[in-house]
C-alpha cells in the first residue's frame, strides 16, 4: 500500500511529531507508515484521512502486489 | 489500543530498575561460582526435595542462601514490568512491535536452545540452561527496545 503522509503532512506543515499528537499515536507509528512499513488499521486510517479532510483514497491507495 | 494485559506506565521504572539490579546480581554470582550460596541464609521452605543419595521429603523447612532466589525474581519481576507496562503513548504499532518482539524472541530463544542440545553437553549445557531460564525474557526486552528507538523518527 502507498500513502501521501508526507506530502499531506507538508503541505499543512507538520512535523511526525506534530501529526502524531494530533491524532494521538506515536512518532513511531507515523513514521512506519510514512516509510511503508507499517499499514495502518482502518481506524487510524479514517483519523488521519479525517485531520486532513481528505477522502482515505486520496491518502492510502493500494499497490498492484496487494 | 486496548488491551488488558498491560500495567500501568509508572512500573515501567519499578522493572528497569529491578531488571538492571537482577541482571547484575545474576553476572555476579556467575563469576563467584558458589560463594553467593553463603549470603544472606534464611530458613525457607522446601516444598519438594529430591535427594539425590537420601529419601526426598515433602514441605520441610530448609537453610538456603537467598540470594539467587532474590536475583531471579529481580529479572523475572522486572523484565514483565518493562515489557508488560504500557508506554507513556501506547498506539496499534506500539502493540504490534511488543508482539513481533516477543514471537522474535521466542524464536531466537528456542533456535539457540536447538543448537545447545545438539552440541553443548555436560555442565556447560546445566550453564546453557541456567541461562535460558532467563534469555526469552531478556531477548524480549531487548528487541522491543530496539525496535522502539529505530522507529522513533530522527527528522529535523
Amino acid at each position: 500500500m502507498k500513502n501521501r503522509l508526507k506530502v499531506q503532512r507538508a503541505i499543512h506543515e507538520l512535523t511526525q511529531a506534530d501529526l502524531a499528537e494530533k491524532i494521538g499515536v506515536t512518532r513511531q507509528s507515523i513514521n512506519a507508515i510514512e516509510k511503508g512499513k507499517y499499514v495502518p488499521s482502518t481506524v487510524l486510517a479514517l483519523k488521519i484521512a479525517k485531520l486532513f479532510n481528505e477522502s482515505v483514497e486520496n491518502i492510502f491507495t493500494l499497490e498492484d502486489k496487494d | 489500543m486496548e488491551t488488558n494485559y498491560l500495567l500501568p506506565n509508572k512500573f515501567k521504572k519499578l522493572g528497569w530498575v529491578l531488571f538492571g539490579l537482577g541482571l547484575i546480581g545474576g553476572i555476579f554470582i556467575y563469576a563467584t561460582i558458589g560463594l553467593t550460596d553463603e549470603f544472606l541464609k534464611v530458613k525457607v521452605l522446601s516444598v519438594y526435595d529430591n535427594q539425590l543419595f537420601g529419601d526426598s521429603s515433602f514441605f520441610k523447612i530448609v537453610e538456603n542462601g537467598i540470594f539467587d532466589e532474590l536475583v531471579s525474581v529481580f529479572i523475572i519481576v522486572g523484565g514483565f514490568l518493562v515489557g508488560f507496562t504500557k508506554e507513556k503513548i501506547e498506539d496499534e504499532f506500539i502493540y504490534k512491535l511488543r508482539k513481533d518482539s516477543l514471537v522474535w524472541a521466542l524464536i531466537v530463544n528456542y533456535s539457540i536452545l536447538l543448537v545447545a542440545i545438539l552440541f553443548v553437553y555436560d555442565m556447560t549445557f546445566l550453564h546453557i540452561l541456567f541461562f535460558n531460564m532467563f534469555t526469552t525474557l531478556v531477548f524480549f526486552v531487548i528487541r522491543f527496545s530496539v525496535l522502539k528507538y529505530k522507529y522513533l523518527s530522527h527528522e529535523e
